[in-house]
């Protein structure tokens, strides 16, 4: 998707943060130097070309954009945030960069567009087989605790900012 | 010199998945500037300005880590 969108000028970056499921394999980074080596390891495990961009150990990108594991942002050209997501969705950002690609072509045919606000509750499939393969490329530790954050979480109300499932 | 506080604080050893939406909900809504920032870039080791990237072109970001 990154090559198709950068012939029409969307540049796609990875921003590297913390470990969201730091176990044995992979620990919570306390140098630098092992968060280079972890994205690094990133980049090879799963060819990234995009670039990556490896945050400073105390998260100061990350905490600037809202500290959530997977967020997406799309920053029109000249620095104006046109959509983001609390989670990363390729077919999502798809429809999203489509949609701002479109409006352009729109105003560039003549027609006056002005911008408004919008939201929507995007849908991500899911597959827990894979994501619990990676918890245990983390490490024990990883799928432990995650089990147990799971099980803790089903007793708690649903937490302010975060969208459900409530069908 | 950065504490050891922060970066131990920031950097959890433990997911409990507690994380707060609501900082993602208030700091950066659709419509505002996004904030600059310089991190590392992989491949060269060398700082780099988020803006850099905008200044040019769209930009499409995605922030995780490999766990």
């Amino acid at each position: 998707m990154a090559r198709e969108f950068a012939s029409k000028g969307v540049e796609f970056v990875f921003l590297y943060s913390r470990e969201a499921h730091p176990g044995e394999n992979y620990p919570a980074h306390r140098s630098f130097e092992q968060k280079l080596a972890h994205a690094r390891a990133f980049k090879a495990e799963f060819k990234v070309e995009r670039p990556i961009l490896v945050d400073d150990l105390t998260g100061t990108a990350h905490k600037l954009y809202g500290s959530l594991p997977n967020m997406t942002y799309f920053i029109a050209r000249g620095g104006r945030v046109l959509f983001r997501a609390d989670w990363t969705d390729p077919l999502t950002i798809e429809y999203a960069i489509k949609y701002v690609l479109d409006s352009r072509a729109r105003r560039r045919e003549g027609l006056r567009l002005a911008p408004f606000y919008a939201e929507f509750v995007g849908y991500r499939w899911n597959d827990p087989l894979k994501f619990q393969k990676g918890l245990a490329r983390a490490g024990q530790q990883a799928v432990d605790d995650f089990a147990r954050a799971m099980e803790k979480r089903l007793k708690q109300p649903p937490r302010p900012g975060r969208i459900e499932l409530s069908e | 010199m950065v504490n050891i506080g922060k970066i131990e604080g920031y950097n959890y050893s433990v997911f409990v998945g507690s994380e707060d939406f609501m900082d993602f909900r208030t700091l950066v809504p659709v419509g505002s500037s996004a904030p600059d920032f310089q991190a590392t870039l992989l491949e060269t080791g060398l700082p780099v300005n988020l803006s850099e990237y905008w200044k040019k072109s769209d930009v499409l970001i995605e922030f995780g880590s490999f766990t």
